[in-house]
């Protein structure tokens, strides 16, 4: 403001929508830690591989639910480098309830950037570097234990991330472009465009999920490649799900085609599509934004029941969903809490959404007086 | 308005039909079936079950068995049969119906109660930390898998020593005459359910209606409104609320159907009586005309639901006709 | 002194009072002098179907079936031998086939009308042998002939001996003068037999001989029974049988939510699986008010790994159908791990097709094979499947070894048997694709042509006879090998697409069939098992035992009888 050099071209325009927007959205402080969450875990998932100390899909029979091995760092008193120690399993005769100890003889030093165990990729290249893990010839390192089988679940949960972290993401894309779309048009043009636009949803709505997904499950080959199975149920669930939206976008097209600047819009020749896109939907954003991020956890958690019906993510493939379907019994609940912990970063994930989507929301609101 | 809604009504038939067709389709494309299942009860042979396909006549073709339901129902309204069951379909559908539509009405009453409130005041009071606490809760319920939630307090209601961990009653109570004692039984059985369906809603509700009012109070009507002088509680909810309600409304049209679809699994956990469970079982054993009744049912519920769902916003919104 | 008076008053009353049976000779199993009153709640894993127990193969109406109605004969419940129940005595003759049974004098049905003759005949001939009722078993009563010699005599003429005959005798018997409407005696329709006693029927007119009688039934949620005042048991002092005033079933369909309504204090003794053991037993240990017992189980299906001969694949069916490959494949199945990790222990080795409790098994345990990777990887290779780069063994044309591994996606038993075994498949360079499908249908699925492995079960019989449609080629179960089934309904199955042992096998059975000495029967089902060991022709896993809770407010709850879960015998159980 009082610079007096002004010759050069300002990038940032001090009154601009989107800067007066930003300063909205800065002061928002649950909006921003969300952000910063959801930052992290999103650099959590592209570099699971890196951080992740073991294979997923590696089995140890002899460390079947062992529980989160604690780092240490002072031994007899000494500070030293930080370790764990090894766990010695146990098996109670009477309640077969597995159990297991620190045997306090073995320490095992925790080693940074270290080469081992199956390569995996990593933007192209191939590799086996992990930040962090314990040599293979000295034990094991299993942060937040193991399922079942003996995997280690926290490389599972950062592998599963990359699944759980992008399918809501673009599921509520697709099934966004299409609501948007359909809705849109049919609120805008109505008579029988409308009703035809109509009936699909309706039919689409009553349809209950389940069914269309049973069938569904015996429809896709199962030798498809993970990567595809993954993207066919995103593309499934985002089919099934844009009907309710265009209901709702329908609604507010309809309250809004008539007014003043919609109308103006339209006498001056603006193409039909371009004032749906240009003039309606804006107002709908924040409505959108809401949506969008109430819809995400669907997806997350949806995919979890695929997976019961014997769709979605494949053993041994991981995906959050998946992996809290194993923490579904009293047993997990009593003995193995640790199993609980997708669950936590999926209510994480879902919390730091929505608080995200209401600060952008109040930032976008244009007219806000704050 | 009448010749709308005759349009509409007339219009729902041939939907129904393509929605009957296609639900019948996709029933038909699951393997198996109870059928199959029986053969490896050591009583049941090869023949016995090719008689009993004979007997329900599943061994015409797909679409001979379509036209036959559909003839059934316009001649005679007869829904068909459960195979499982040997009884009509809607004897059965009839018996769960009573409690379907009790807990249906109770979680929706609960979830508008608590998040139309929560909606307006999140709206009012945007920060802060009661309106971060209320959005939480609303969150809570989003973020969880419901079936999850139900497993978590039954766990906790048993740490605690209670025995309501399911269902809606004692074993007791379940076949015993109603009195005082059964109704305390069921309230105390009843919060189960309605948290655990009750709050996954919430925060959907409450969320739109924060945002639909927040949009509504930066409208220029409002503000005219306000430099009119009138009353802030008159402008809030004379104008503010009634018309952020409006798009709450085709979502009330859409949570019809949920009465016999949704939550199947946790009603299962819950062992609830209602059909959303009925409906699971037949379809695993692919007991078709419950399956097409249900579907069917369902959806109707949700065409009636849309139609009431239009009819009011046109009444709630003067900006909306229908020619 | 007591015990002499009510002796000599029951002699003195002779001939009005029925013939009871008493129920002794089971110090063993811990049965003590129950007390009279009280009620128990069981579980239901889904709702009854029907009461009509020939209207439905239903496992809810079963267990209450069992309850309500008795057989001609049951299994004594120490040693599995069977005995007399509604008959007294019975004659094999004719070559071992006219079956003779003397029927017990002066009991009545729950409505206080008498049980004769003519109920076992109409049951046998408008129920059991009805082709159109859905639960009936027209199969095994083909031919036979079934008369009333006098109101207290029933006979049945076979066409040709048939050792297992005896086991259909445990059928429940129904009342004529209840069904007699729906009955083709009564010129009905003879599919009008399933129409009776359907869920919404009054409770009077389900009339039976069993220890309780139907109160009422609240639907999807609960079935009460009360005692029946007619019933024909006593216990050793001569108290009459049952000695519960109430049974009462509740409907939980979730194996989670059960547990917790037993733990709960709602339902008073629950059949639990190995998975449950550990956190049931806990709180026994830390002096919870229950008892958790494991029982090895005679009943119970047992999971086997079964490849497709008939793979659509043709390179894949010609692997599948040799036996070195099985074998091989069998030696990466570890079944020690299985057992300890996705049984929590209790469960043992499996026997092939038999279960090890039951006295028709011949130990296989050797035939089973050792779990051993490199044997597994030394037999492939020798069988020309070189490993590929990537580590995946190829198949002669060059295509990878990659086939599906299908499983019961919503069993949690049967996912995690698939999870190991595919890992364990991976490090032999055997690339399994795993395919969920929902367990109910699994067994279509296996019937169909779209598999190449899958984990399935069928379960165990007390005689190997009655289960001939599975284990002999050609039945409607030999799913794994297809195209041994006939052409067509009443065919002879395709001899042509037999392989040599399996022709062995199906001679074998031929001739058991026919054969009604126990000794010989024995020797060839023993036979047969070897056989389907060493060839292993589909791979048993494990055989899971079976658990059970109770709560310690009941007494005589026996149950390490191996028996099938719900036929524990209830009337014996009390409330103290």
């Amino acid at each position: 403001m009082n610079s007096p050099v002004s010759s050069r071209p300002r990038l940032i325009d001090r009154n601009g929508p989107l800067y007066l927007a930003w300063r909205r959205f800065s002061k928002n402080t649950p909006g921003v830690i969300s952000a910063a969450i959801l930052l992290l875990l999103y650099l959590m998932a592209l570099f699971a591989g890196f951080l992740a100390p073991n294979n997923i899909t590696t089995q140890h029979p002899e460390a079947v639910y062992q529980p989160p091995q604690r780092p240490h760092l002072i031994r007899d008193g000494r500070l030293t480098w930080p370790f764990v120690y090894q766990l010695k399993k146990e098996r109670d005769p009477v309640t077969f309830i597995t159990r297991y100890v620190e045997d306090t003889a073995r320490p095992t030093p925790i080693r940074f950037f270290l080469r081992q165990g199956e390569p995996y990729r990593f933007l192209g290249l191939k590799t086996n570097l992990h930040l962090f893990g314990v040599a293979a010839s000295e034990g094991y390192l299993f942060p937040l234990g193991t399922d079942q089988f003996g995997r280690c679940l926290f490389s599972r949960i950062l592998v599963g991330s990359q699944v759980s972290l992008t399918v809501g993401v673009v599921g509520v894309f697709i099934s966004f472009a299409l609501g948007i779309l359909l809705g849109g048009i049919s609120g805008y043009f109505g008579g029988w465009t409308d009703n035809l636009i109509q009936r699909i949803t309706e039919v689409l709505l009553s349809i209950p999920r389940i069914p269309i997904l049973m069938a569904l499950s015996t429809v896709i080959p199962a030798r498809w490649p993970s990567t595809w199975i993954y993207l066919g149920i995103i593309a499934v669930l985002a089919f099934i799900g844009w009907a309710g939206l265009a209901r709702v976008v329908r609604g507010q097209v309809l309250a809004l085609r008539d007014v003043d600047y919609v109308t103006a819009a339209r006498s001056l020749g603006s193409p039909d599509l371009r004032t749906i896109l240009r003039h309606i939907v804006p107002n709908l954003t924040s409505y959108l934004i809401v949506t969008a991020t109430l819809a995400l956890p669907g997806y997350i958690i949806g995919e979890s029941a695929l997976s019961f019906l014997g769709l979605g993510i494949k053993e041994p493939m991981a995906s959050w969903g998946l992996l809290l379907k194993d923490a579904q019994n009293f047993q997990a609940l009593g003995l193995y809490p640790w199993l609980l912990t997708p669950g936590l970063l999926i209510f994480l994930s879902v919390l730091a959404y929505n608080f995200l989507g209401d600060a952008l929301r109040d930032a976008a609101d244009v007219r806000s007086l704050d | 308005m009448w010749v709308f809604l005759l349009k509409r009504v007339l219009i729902a038939i041939p939907t129904l039909l393509l929605i009957s067709v296609l639900v019948f389709a996709v029933i038909q494309l699951q393997p198996g079936g109870f059928l199959e299942n029986m053969l490896d009860d050591p009583r049941v042979s090869r023949q016995t079950v090719e008689h009993i396909r004979a007997q329900y006549g599943l061994d015409q073709p797909v679409w001979a068995q379509y036209l036959n339901w559909l003839k059934n129902i316009v001649l005679h309204g007869d829904f068909g049969f459960s195979f499982l069951n040997n009884r009509p379909v809607s004897g059965l559908i009839w018996e769960r119906m009573g409690w379907t539509v009790l807990l249906a009405v109770l979680t929706i009453l609960a979830t508008w109660a608590i998040a139309i409130p929560l909606g307006i005041y999140t709206a009012i009071h945007r920060r802060g930390l009661a309106a971060t606490l209320a959005n939480l809760v609303g969150y809570f319920g989003l973020a969880t898998p419901d079936f999850l939630v139900a497993l978590l307090l039954i766990y906790a209601v048993l740490s605690l020593g209670g025995t309501n961990v399911g269902g809606l009653f004692s074993p007791q109570y379940i076949d015993a005459p109603w009195s005082w004692a059964k109704l305390r039984d069921m309230l105390g059985h009843l919060w189960i359910p309605l948290i655990v369906i009750g709050l996954e809603g919430v925060a959907g509700l409450m969320r739109q209606m924060r945002a639909n009012l927040l949009d509504v109070l930066n409208q220029d009507y409002i503000r005219t409104a306000r430099s009119k002088g009138l009353a802030e509680r008159v402008v809030l909810w004379k104008h503010a609320v009634r018309n952020a309600i409006n798009p709450m409304i085709s979502i009330a049209g859409l949570s019809l159907p949920n009465l016999i679809s949704s939550t199947i699994i946790a009603s299962i956990v819950l062992n609830l009586p209602t059909i959303g469970p009925f409906l699971y079982q037949s379809l695993l054993d692919k007991d078709q005309y419950v399956v097409m009744a249900l579907l069917m049912l369902s959806a109707l519920l949700l065409m009636v639901g849309n139609l009431l769902a239009d009819l009011t916003l046109a009444w709630a919104d003067p900006r909306i006709r229908y020619e | 002194m007591k015990k002499t008076l009510w002796l000599l008053a029951a002699l003195a009353s002779g001939v009005a009072l029925a013939q009871t049976k008493t129920v002794t000779g089971y110090d063993s199993l811990g049965v003590v002098i129950g007390k009279p009153g009280g009620t128990l709640t069981l579980a239901l894993s889904s709702a009854p179907q029907t009461f009509f127990y020939y209207g439905a193969i239903d496992n809810a109406g079963s267990t209450i079936a069992n309850q309500l109605f008795e057989g001609l004969i049951e299994y004594n419940l120490a040693n599995y031998k069977i005995e007399p129940a509604l008959a007294t005595s019975w004659t094999i003759t004719g070559g071992s086939k006219i079956y003779t049974f003397k029927l017990r004098q002066g009991v009545k049905w729950s409505d206080g009308q008498p049980f004769t003759a003519d109920d076992v005949v109409f049951t046998y001939t408008q129920a059991v042998a009805n082709p159109e009722a859905k639960g009936g078993d027209p199969g095994n009563f083909a031919g036979v002939k079934v008369e009333k010699v006098d109101a207290s005599t029933v006979r049945f003429t076979l066409p040709k001996p048939a050792p297992a005959f005896i086991q259909y005798m445990r059928l429940p018997i129904l009342p004529k003068h209840k069904l007699l409407s729906f009955s083709q005696e009564a010129g009905k329709p003879a599919a009008e037999i399933n129409n009776a006693w359907p869920t919404n029927v009054d409770p009077k007119e389900v009339v039976g001989t069993g220890a309780f009688r139907l109160v009422s039934y609240t639907p999807g949620q609960k079935v009460t029974l009360e005692r029946n005042p007619n019933y024909w048991k006593k216990d050793a002092a001569g108290t009459p049988l049952p000695y519960l005033d109430r049974l009462e079933y509740l409907v939980i369909p979730d194996s989670q939510a059960q547990v917790a309504q037993f733990l709960a204090g709602n339902l008073g003794q629950l059949n639990i699986t190995g998975t449950d053991f550990p956190t049931l037993k806990q709180r026994e240990v830390s002096g919870a008010p229950i008892r958790v017992v494991q029982f090895r189980a005679l009943f119970g299906s047992p999971p086997h790994l079964a490849f497709n001969y008939d793979d659509k694949n043709p390179e894949l069916a010609k692997l599948f159908k040799e036996t070195g490959f099985r074998l091989a494949i069998q030696s990466a199945v570890n079944r020690k791990r299985i057992i300890d990790d996705v049984y929590n222990g209790l469960a043992e080795l499996p026997g092939n097709g038999v279960a090890p409790i039951s006295e028709w098994y011949y130990n296989t345990t050797k035939l089973l094979g050792d779990f051993d990777l490199k044997a597994a990887s030394a037999a492939l290779d020798k069988l020309g499947l070189k490993r590929g780069p990537d580590g995946i063994r190829l198949l002669p044309s060059g295509k990878p070894l990659e086939f599906t591994l299908t499983y019961g996606s919503n069993s949690s038993t049967f996912s995690a048997i698939a999870t190991i075994i595919q890992n364990d498949l991976k490090s032999i360079g055997v690339k399994a694709d795993l395919q969920g499908v929902l367990t109910s249908n699994l067994l279509s699925t296996g019937r169909g042509k779209d598999w190449d492995a899958i984990i399935l079960g069928f379960g165990d019989q007390p005689d190997p006879e009655l289960r001939t449609p599975i284990w002999k080629p050609g039945g409607a179960l030999y799913y794994w090998h297809q195209s041994t089934m006939p052409l067509k309904e009443g065919d002879p199955p395709q001899f042509n697409n037999f392989l040599p042992w399996e022709k062995e096998i199906y001679d074998i059975w031929d001739k058991a069939a026919s054969t009604t000495n126990f000794t010989e029967r024995k020797a060839l089902y023993d036979r047969w098992q070897a056989i389907f060991a060493r060839q292993a022709m589909v791979i048993m896993i494990a055989k899971a035992n079976a658990v059970g809770a109770v709560s310690t407010k009941y007494g005589n709850y026996i149950y390490d009888l191996g028996v099938i879960p719900g036929y524990y015998p209830v009337p014996l159980m009390y409330q103290k």
